[in-house]
């Protein structure tokens, strides 16, 4: 190579593209992540089609071997693992489910539910967890405070029960009960789940287009599948909606997934709630709205995303998600 | 785009050899250039490509009329349309949401404005006053529209700056760049310590305390929050330093040289000396564009700590319709005024320690409002630091400690060190070079958080 003098674009040049490609050897590993998470489509594609040969290159020269060692040094030793299972432990149920009996004339009265008391010296403990949507309510539930005892707000960006290989909450919800012990696990999940491509869907099985037959039917068994995991450990599942967003493209996405959560909510009553957050920020005529009156004055909900929330959206919700809770206990600051 | 990000990686190794290559064809390197950083401010939302095209059109045809004309009435008001049109661009984009809302709160009206944002728009609108107003104060020939268009769009400053002045940059775009003068080891150097400062510092403060700790001050103890106000601190002199040292990197790596603007800030002696070091080049700006014209130091004691007052106010705005932002841009306000009223001077080793450790608290007592979403909040955080001492501080770990601490002492670093680092880089052949920045780049991957967090500054 002619050599370059010390200051030339040449050299500029010329050090980019070699630090790069360095870095992209010793880097393989994360890079065929980042390939693996991308949205369906053309980039993913290709991104995984580049990084493919590129991890077996740094493999085959031991050079992925520095990054791991420092993950596992700092506590991240499983950051690169990509887990596309989709674990859920129970079976589906075995057969349709009974139907009510037809008394229109008298019917039943509702069973007299006990409502066990929490009180500040005996909090009513709740995970928040979901994507970046569960970040502000859990945080407005932090700060509620009192009765309520939040033991983790686990808000992952981008993340959703359609991609479980870019984070598995599947795995996450089955460990997340054995080492919290919550009595509550309030679920926000579907913002990053509105599009076409599903990651984990068993072989043999194709899922089509967002809002196709195919595609809900994946989607409620994955719903339903985690609302019965944590049921059966004696957790209420409290399912929040996808509020009104700002913009088209959503507003006919979000819909899809409220109606699958709330049926899967409605399939478990006594065990399972859905918190409606579309209607709750929405304005006097259903349109979408950025402000909303709190106690007369005109309060910021929505970030200028037209989606994610305010912290005054968080109090709003977990004032309304309370209000819902108060059918199953009595909380008492 | 973000310049952490594998998308810009590929984006700059396209860009930077296609750029050397057009810069002996200087129209066709201006057109390319433009349409670059075009491409750069769209990923984000390709729509306000088009605001960005409009303010640069209606600010040119203005500084040109003003520059043709020769009556002082008609250039006035010209200088006056054109300032009009920025800032009604930012008020109606920035502003009009906050101030219809406080106008219905007030009137029990409901004339709410829904605007979203645009990236970037703060900086490019200032950069686009300065250029009007020097032409107006016959400092400035208007450039052609192409050099202006690629002055007020090129992509290293577009987002979040340094606030480049036209004096700085027309004349660098007049003729082509020298590639046998690229300071190639300083750029990679600065890119090195910037992608460092936002991917490995700011971002660990983040996820690892401030978020967390602002959030919900309540269930925080006093050790928390208060090692969380400095953590935010350093989180937020990291990600704007960070993200200005890259765009300064990648500006060099073009050939081209953006003026400082971070200068070791937590140093600073007084809040004077603060101004100095922190956003030096929104310090600038505000100085010519506002408190100068206001009448600076000019008018008496009093007019003059009624101008630091209102220029640090309207400071404070710039950064966020909030009034916490105001709030904090009074707080430096009224600082900057007692400093000036009490003579504050500090000359000896002793006065000039005192005087960093103040002026360290002061800054960060005016962080809190600039963090905190509402004054209850800000009242929370402050609250909570005399109240919960003595309770578990879980979220106080080792490496919370050692990032707060790496990044106030990496300002003690006598700036001989950061050019000793850049000679030593110099001296290596290419492919050292390439390998070094290569092991720093991964690294720095590898160290950093999962995802990447946007620059703080974006929003403003």
């Amino acid at each position: 190579m002619r050599r370059l003098p010390p200051s030339s674009a040449g050299r500029a040049v010329v050090v980019l593209f070699l630090a790069l490609a360095f870095a992209a050897v010793l880097e393989a590993e994360g890079l065929r992540k980042q390939a693996e998470i991308q949205p369906a489509g053309f980039e993913r594609n290709l991104a995984l089609r580049v990084t493919k040969p590129l991890v077996a290159f740094s493999r085959a020269l031991h050079l992925t071997t520095p990054r791991h060692d420092l993950q596992v040094a700092i506590g991240r030793g499983g950051e690169d693992r990509i887990d596309t299972q989709v674990h859920l432990t129970l079976p589906p149920p075995a057969g349709p489910r009974p139907r009510k009996p037809k008394s229109a004339k008298h019917p039943p009265k509702p069973p007299v539910v006990h409502r066990p008391l929490f009180t500040a010296a005996r909090p009513l403990r709740v995970w928040v967890a979901g994507d970046s949507l569960a970040e502000v309510p859990g945080q407005a539930l932090e700060r509620v405070g009192g009765a309520v005892d939040v033991v983790g707000v686990e808000s992952r960006l981008s993340t959703g029960l359609t991609r479980p290989d870019l984070y598995n909450w599947f795995t996450r919800i089955e460990q997340a009960p054995r080492q919290l012990h919550p009595k509550v696990a309030v679920l926000s999940f579907g913002a990053d789940d509105a599009h076409d491509y599903m990651a984990g869907v068993p072989e043999g099985r194709s899922v089509g287009p967002l809002g196709s037959p195919s595609w809900n039917a994946e989607y409620r068994r994955r719903v339903d599948g985690v609302t019965r995991e944590l049921i059966a450990r004696g957790i209420l599942v409290v399912w929040l909606g996808l509020p009104i967003p700002d913009g088209p493209g959503f507003r006919r996405s979000f819909p899809i997934v409220n109606r699958i959560l709330a049926g899967v909510a409605a399939a478990h009553p006594g065990k399972a709630v859905y918190v409606d957050t579309w209607h709750l920020l929405d304005d006097a005529h259903g349109r979408y709205t950025a402000y909303l009156r709190v106690h007369g004055t005109l309060t910021l909900m929505r970030l200028p995303d037209g989606v994610h929330y305010t912290a005054a959206a968080g109090d709003l919700i977990a004032a309304q998600l309370l209000k819902q809770l108060g059918a199953f206990y009595v909380l008492r600051a | 785009m973000l310049f952490p990000t594998v998308t810009f990686a590929v984006f700059f190794l396209v860009v930077l050899p296609l750029s050397w290559a057009l810069q002996p064809h200087q129209r066709a390197w201006r057109a390319f250039i433009l349409v670059a950083s075009y491409v750069f401010y769209g990923w984000w939302d390709w729509r306000f490509v088009f605001l960005l095209a409009a303010s640069t059109i209606v600010n040119h045809v203005l500084a040109v009329a003003m520059h043709r004309t020769e009556a002082r009435a008609r250039r006035k008001a010209l200088l006056a349309l054109a300032v009009a049109f920025d800032l009604g661009l930012l008020g109606y984009f920035k502003y009009a949401g906050f101030f219809v809302t406080q106008f219905d709160n007030a009137f029990g009206t409901s004339w709410l404005v829904n605007a979203t944002l645009p990236v970037g728009v703060s900086f490019y609108t200032f950069m686009a006053i300065s250029y009007v107003v020097d032409t107006y104060r016959g400092s400035l020939v208007p450039a052609s529209f192409a050099r202006f268009a690629v002055f007020q769009a090129f992509f290293p400053h577009l987002v979040a700056g340094p606030i480049v002045r036209a004096s700085e940059l027309l004349p660098q775009l007049e003729a082509p760049r020298d590639p046998r003068r690229v300071n190639v080891s300083r750029a990679y150097v600065l890119i090195v310590i910037g992608l460092f400062l936002k991917v490995v510092i700011a971002n660990h403060l983040a996820t690892h305390i401030v978020d967390d700790v602002f959030a919900a001050p309540e269930r925080h103890s006093s050790l928390e929050v208060l090692v969380a106000i400095y953590g935010y601190a350093v989180q937020i002199f990291a990600d704007f330093c960070g993200y200005t040292n890259i765009a300064i990197g990648v500006a060099l790596l073009l050939g081209f040289e953006f003026p400082q603007n971070f200068d070791a800030p937590y140093t600073a002696v007084s809040l004077q000396d603060f101004w100095r070091r922190w956003h030096m080049t929104l310090s600038r700006w505000l100085r010519d564009y506002l408190y100068i014209p206001l009448g600076g130091n000019r008018k008496g004691r009093i007019l003059t700590y009624r101008n630091l007052l209102l220029t640090m106010l309207l400071g404070g705005l710039w950064h966020g319709a909030a009034w916490t932002f105001v709030a904090w841009g009074g707080i430096h306000g009224l600082g900057l005024a007692a400093e000036r009223a009490l003579g504050w001077r500090p000359t000896s080793p002793a006065a000039r320690w005192f005087g960093r450790v103040l002026t360290f608290h002061v800054v960060c007592f005016g962080w809190v409002f600039f963090r905190a979403d509402s004054f209850h909040t800000a009242g929370q955080v402050l609250g909570r630091l005399f109240t919960a001492w003595g309770q578990g501080s879980p979220l106080v770990t080792t490496s919370v400690v050692l990032a707060i601490a790496v990044g106030i002492a990496g300002q003690y670093v006598q700036p001989g060190a950061a050019v000793g680092a850049v000679a030593v880089f110099r001296r290596l052949p290419a492919l050292a070079q390439a390998a070094s920045v290569a092991v720093a780049l991964a690294l720095i991957n590898t160290l950093g958080p999962e995802g990447v967090a946007p620059f703080i500054y974006f929003r403003f």
